[in-house]
């Protein structure tokens, strides 16, 4: 009952925040926001499941109750977490408040029901992670798009309208096409299953029931909802060539809903991409997995190529997130236990670096109320400690070891360097490692020209340190990020143990 | 009588049906009064109630004409919601000229 | 007993703790938290003395002490990924260099820094205890991945410190090309690191199990599309070199050196005597074993190494910033150490890593004290007759001048003697290795030239400015450290006294041949000799047998440093010194323009730039535009479309019709569904 206490407090602080006076709705959303936090380091202390909750493993905190029946199939409320969600539903736990922390400085209107809309989002994303069976998912899949389309819509820059409506449509047509592509696949399964529950459907899958439907011969039914279910992930994670709405969205956005989107809202696309394609149909995915490593590849080095070209702080760290999901990617198609390991820790560790990255930037961009590159000079001169910060959380983002992006990336580099499921992995492999030459690239020299040099800012107010309210954030942030790359077995290892399974699912010829 | 009418073959009658719903539909298409549209709506429908009443002849079976009588009863109703209209059409336009109030356009 | 190897992470701690304590209550405390880092490098280097102890007692120590990570790899065991210490006799050597060096930095920069009244010194006091700490992990490191995080964590402390006077707009940028151009090596150095992952499943250094000792045997779990083991192997080899290319400033990744001479002094002088490029060639000698299976990587290794020596010591011929001098000649002793490696002679190429670390941080202290003087100006034609002004200054800077240009008996001499006797004798049959050797050769009176030009130009002949007639005096802190380096760099030497040897027949005196070769205990399969055994050269002796070859080879080197150190004396050793570079016409802009390197990666850089210019443009005009495209045809067909929706009701009907006809017409031609 634990996880549907979780959901409920977001959804009830969401309600009572919503009503709350605008004066203190901030301080009151951050106050119950630390409740699903402490509940989720409850979970993560007292988890007691193993293996992989889609393909048989215990399935720890589970909630299994009859809801509804759809064309002779039962949906219901299906609940429960193992490895690889548990780390992701504390991800998400632990930067909501951190983004409502960072909010109280930028938003200065209609606060009450920005943080209603916060923990709203809050609830669903917990919804998503936690949600086993289709339906339920899909509910909570959907659900996490309206708030996010209005925070993006009303609090949002000058072109919000814009961002927030493209985002909307973009993923939403994408989700319809996901939508499609796993409902032929529920079709092909017949009888052979009862319910929506996505490990019933998974396993039948894997018992080889697939039949033909509509004429379509199993195989390649299953190749078509592969398809079908990729490019609707694929927006959402986002992969090149289906990225575009999110440099957008992330420049119009404001700094926590930025957090949020980026830190969350981009790993629900990689999560699905998991536990969809590659746990559902492993064949399939091993079938393609030379396009799929070679749009891999793209995203690394395209996106870090974008990157480089950006003059916006903003638009930087958002390609860079494009150019970070595609190693996610890489990790993913390699179907081995560092690889897919890796992939599902790198998705927590950029959580956690594009979310102080993006949370650093805001707060110079509250002092400077600028963020293009060519507008300031040496800002560490005036916010010393919120530039240390930065300066940190930009090493982390180009993977310096001992931080959390470094074990994500280099667990992806040793699962597919060698990985038998792929083939020129080894060449795939170094294309996407030279991304790291990249990164470094442009995050250094958008740090040289804005962060160091004589100081220089065209203002009529006296620029000076951030208040402490807007560091202390990025100080967790930043602990959190060495912690986790100093010791990533705390979460690696229950990964690792439900990334084995999907590892298996995979058959290799030879 | 029933012998009568049973010994015309049923493509007269329906031939007599789409004569008639023809001319209803081109009232409708051609005249631009609303009780002209009225008359003709009532012309294509008793078009279709030939139509139920002579298959219900043509394979003895009286669902045919049960469903002529709801046609009936359906028409009157829309006269009385039609002239309804028209009113409040005349009231607020002036005309019965249907092509006149284009209020409900893009 | 007390267990020595236990306290090994305390050394490594010791100076990470002062960082931590430097960053976070340093403005508190006086002297901007300088004395932490004194007591933690001081610390560390005590017990890395007590550690060398216990290794001459015959003791080492290989253990894992923490697992990073572990998951399957490709074979039945887990690939473990584990933090470990591996003291032998060559990381002792190495941690004693490293802290006292750290240490004597530390001191020198209480005058330097705190006497100069600088800024932001606690950040200055975390960086050096930040540095020290990442080098001294990647010291003691056990295995590829712990060497390789360390190795980076040496770079970003080298990015902070260099950076250190970040409102300035020269230091900011010099330090973003240093991270950037080995962050280029370590790309490949990560493909290394993997691909030993991958291939052996281990990245030990040491044991029966450790990456060299599989490949000795040639136990590999994979190779990547059925590749003949041993062109993997160098493959794999040369990959690792990338990063050492970077970091030892290896051409043609060499060019951030000179530039990260913008950092403070002491911190050049902890890079290039005992950190950052050093940590590059300790690399090559820490993994050895593994080198010394393939021939090819050691070939290009001796052949970098000597074109890299040669190479830069030309352009420290040129140039006028005494640091700048100093910068090439750190590149060019590095090319020698390099070529030591790759001739097979890892116990010179050691034996110059500990003469140079002595040397080099006693020349750029002696030159921080210089800059003391001269109130931060660096332009040696500024300078002139220092010589009485700063006597100890002098003495020491001398000193470790003449062991730079090796003349005997200084340190220099016996170290870079011995590398070029190594690359001598294995020559023969190794086109470039004797390439290497020849460059090697030519490169020792250009270094002898241009060390002694910096020397005259800088102490003697007549003060050239007001400053230099009137310097400011330096204290104790900048004194101290300097006397030790001083009598370090005379008597180094002496640890190693290998011609002496052979020509005498005194026994017993190669001291550091016995240490790296386990005499006095190590690990297993880590000596020299089994990298002597492993490796692919034997020795050809060209007169007189080996005393000959010895006697010859030391003759020549040391002629030319003299004929060096001459034509520097008789050119600059004058009152008034005149530059002699305009007779050698276009050849001096080219050496002093650094061959045009700098702007060939500059080219390069702004070409990516381009590159990234037009992808924008391509995402943004194609990939985008597709995407608005999409949505300006659905709405300007919706726009059209709904102009259907006229309000008049006769024209819906007759919409309705025509619909009813056309639709009564598809199906009696078709004759039903479609489907």
């Amino acid at each position: 009952m634990i996880l549907e206490a979780l959901i409920a407090v977001a959804f009830v602080s969401a309600l009572v925040v919503l009503l709350a006076p605008n004066e203190w709705a901030g301080k009151l959303a951050f106050a119950l926001s630390l409740i699903p936090f402490a509940g989720s380091l409850y979970l993560w202390s007292a988890f007691d499941g193993s293996g992989n909750a889609l393909t048989g493993g215990d399935i720890a905190f589970r909630t299994q109750v009859e809801w509804l029946e759809v064309g002779g199939r039962s949906v219901s409320w299906f609940v429960g977490l193992d490895g690889i969600s548990l780390p992701l539903v504390v991800l998400t736990t632990f930067l909501v408040p951190l983004a409502i922390v960072s909010a109280w400085t930028p938003i200065d209107s209609r606060q009450s029901q920005f943080y209603g809309l916060m923990l709203f989002m809050q609830a669903n994303l917990l919804g998503v992670f936690t949600a086993l069976d289709f339906f339920l998912w899909f509910i909570f899949w959907e659900a996490v798009l309206v708030p996010m389309y209005f925070l993006i819509g009303i609090w949002g820059g000058p072109r919000r309208k814009y961002a927030a409506i493209k985002f909307f449509v973009y993923t939403n047509a994408a989700s319809l096409l996901m939508f499609i592509g796993f409902m032929s696949l529920v079709f092909a399964l017949g009888d052979s299953v009862s319910s929506f529950a996505l490990p019933e459907i998974t396993q039948a899958i894997a018992a080889g029931d697939l039949s033909a439907w509509f004429g379509i011969a199993p195989e390649r039914m299953a190749l078509l909802a592969f398809l079908a279910m990729f490019l609707g992930f694929a927006v959402k994670v986002p992969i090149v060539p289906v990225h575009t709405w999110l440099p957008d969205a992330h420049v119009e956005a404001p700094t926590p809903v930025s957090v949020l989107l980026a830190g969350v809202l981009l790993k629900m696309g990689t999560y699905a991409l998991l536990r969809f394609n590659f746990t559902m149909l492993p064949n399939q995915a091993s079938a393609l997995a030379i396009p799929i490593a070679a749009i891999a590849v793209i995203s690394v080095i395209y996106g870090a190529m974008l990157a480089l070209a950006q003059k916006d702080l903003k638009r930087i760290v958002a390609y860079s997130s494009v150019s970070s999901m595609g190693y996610v990617i890489l990790g993913l198609v390699v179907f081995t236990e560092y690889g897919v390991g890796g992939a599902t820790f790198q998705m927590v560790a950029h959580g956690l670096i594009s979310g102080l990255m993006f949370m650093a930037v805001g707060v110079v961009y509250n002092a400077t109320h600028t963020r293009m590159v060519g507008d300031m000079a040496g800002m560490a001169d005036r916010m010393p400690i919120t530039v240390g910060i930065l300066v940190a959380g930009a090493f982390g983002y180009m993977g310096l070891p001992l931080m959390a992006g470094f074990a994500g990336e280099f667990f992806i580099f040793v699962g597919s360097l060698s990985a038998p499921a792929l083939p020129y992995a080894p060449v795939f492999t170094a294309l996407a490692m030279f991304g790291i030459v990249i990164v470094a690239g442009y995050l250094l020299s958008a740090m040289q020209s804005t962060l160091f040099g004589p100081f220089h800012l065209e203002t009529d107010y006296e620029v000076g340190p951030a208040p402490f309210h807007d560091v202390a954030p990025l100080a967790v942030l930043l602990v959190a990020i060495i912690v986790l790359g100093v010791a990533p077995d705390i979460f690696f290892e229950m990964i690792r143990d439900a990334a084995v399974p999907v590892v298996e699912g995979v058959t290799l010829d030879g | 009588m029933t012998a009568v009418a049973a010994s015309i073959p049923p493509s007269w009658y329906l031939l007599l049906a789409a004569t008639v719903f023809c001319i209803g539909l081109l009232g409708v298409l051609t005249r631009r009064s609303a009780l002209y549209f009225l008359m003709s709506v009532e012309l294509m429908m008793n078009a279709a109630n030939i139509n139920f009443v002579a298959f219900a002849l043509y394979y003895g079976d009286l669902t045919g004409q049960v469903f002529a009588l709801f046609v009936i009863a359906l028409a009157a109703a829309e006269v009385a919601i039609g002239i309804g209209i028209i009113l409040v059409l005349y009231r607020n336009f002036g005309v019965t000229d249907v092509t006149v109030p284009t209020e409900m356009r893009w | 007993m007390i267990d020595v190897f236990s306290y090994v992470p305390a050394i490594v701690l010791l100076p990470f703790f002062s960082f931590l304590v430097a960053l976070g209550a340093g403005k508190y405390l006086p002297k901007g938290g300088a004395f932490g880092g004194i007591a933690a490098t001081a610390g560390s280097f005590l017990l890395s003395l007590w550690v060398l102890a216990t290794v001459a007692g015959g003791q080492a120590a290989n253990r894992t002490i923490y697992t990073w990570a572990s998951a399957g790899g490709i074979g039945p065991t887990d690939v473990e990924l584990t933090f470990g210490i591996l003291v032998d006799p060559l990381s002792a050597l190495m941690l004693v260099i490293v802290t006292l060096v750290a240490l004597l930095v530390h001191v020198f920069s209480l005058g330097y820094m705190n006497d100069e009244g600088e800024t932001g010194l606690p950040r200055y006091y975390a960086g050096l205890g930040l540095f020290t700490a990442s080098m001294l992990g990647f010291v003691v490191a056990d295995n590829l991945l712990m060497a390789f995080m360390f190795f980076e964590l040496v770079g970003l402390c080298s990015y902070l410190l260099i950076g250190f006077h970040f409102r300035e707009p020269g230091p900011p940028s010099a330090a973003k090309k240093a991270f950037l151009v080995t962050r280029f090596g370590d790309y490949f150095f990560l493909i290394g690191v993997v691909a030993v992952l991958a291939t052996f499943g281990t990245a030990q250094f040491a044991g029966p199990e450790s990456f060299p000792a599989l490949a000795e045997a040639g136990e590999v779990a994979w190779t990547p599309g059925g590749l003949a083991v041993d062109t993997w192997f160098t493959i794999v080899g040369l990959l690792v070199l990338g990063g050492v290319v970077g970091k030892s400033a290896q051409f043609p990744l060499h060019t951030w050196l000179p530039d990260a001479m913008e950092g403070p002094t002491p911190v050049s002088a902890l890079i290039h005597a005992a950190t950052m490029v050093a940590a590059g060639v300790y690399l090559v000698a820490r993994m050895y074993g593994f080198y010394a299976l393939s021939p090819t990587a050691l070939a290009v290794i001796a052949f970098i190494g000597g074109f890299t020596a040669l190479f830069a010591a030309t352009m420290g011929v040129v140039k006028d910033e005494l640091k700048q001098v100093l910068a090439y000649s750190t590149i060019s002793q590095y090319g020698y150490m390099m070529l030591a490696l790759g001739a097979g002679g890892y116990v010179a190429a050691v034996f110059h890593l500990t003469t140079h670390a002595f040397f080099k941080a006693l020349l750029f202290l002696g030159a921080g004290s210089v800059i003391i003087a001269m109130h931060h100006n660096e332009d040696m034609w500024d300078m002139g007759g220092l010589k009485s002004k700063l006597p100890v200054t002098y003495y020491t800077f001398l000193a470790g001048s003449l062991a730079l240009a090796g003349i005997f008996p200084f340190a220099g001499f016996w170290s870079k003697d011995e590398i070029l006797y190594e690359a001598l004798v294995h020559a023969p049959g190794e086109p470039l290795l004797f390439g290497g050797y020849l460059m090697g050769l030519l490169a020792v009176p250009v270094t002898a030239f241009y060390t002694f030009r910096m020397v005259f130009l800088t102490f003697h002949g007549e003060p050239r400015s007001a400053t230099a007639r009137d310097p400011e005096p330096v204290r104790w802190n900048v004194k101290g450290p300097l006397t030790v380096l001083g009598s370090l760099a005379v008597v180094t030497g002496v640890i190693n006294m290998v011609p002496v040897q052979k020509v005498l027949g005194i026994e017993g005196i190669d001291v550091l041949h016995r240490w790296l070769d386990n005499e006095w205990g190590g690990i297993e399969g880590l000596s020299s000799h089994h990298y002597a055994d492993l490796g692919p050269y034997s020795s050809e002796y060209l007169v007189g047998g080996e005393v000959g070859t010895v006697l010859v080879g030391a003759a020549v080197s040391l002629g030319l440093a003299l004929a060096g150190l001459g034509l520097a004396w008789r050119l600059y050793g004058v009152p008034s010194p005149t530059e002699h570079t305009a007779k050698l016409g276009g050849i001096k802009d080219v050496l002093y323009n650094n061959y045009y390197l700098d702007e060939l990666q500059v080219w390069l850089a702004y070409r990516t730039e381009d590159v990234a210019g037009v992808a924008n443009v391509f995402d943004q005009g194609i990939i985008d535009g597709v995407v608005n495209g999409v949505s300006s045809v659905s709405l300007f067909g919706g726009n059209r479309i709904r102009r259907l929706q006229s309000g008049v009701v006769s024209q819906y009907t007759a919409l309705l019709t025509l619909g009813l006809v056309a639709l009564v017409l598809v199906l009696g031609v078709t004759g039903g569904w479609f489907l």
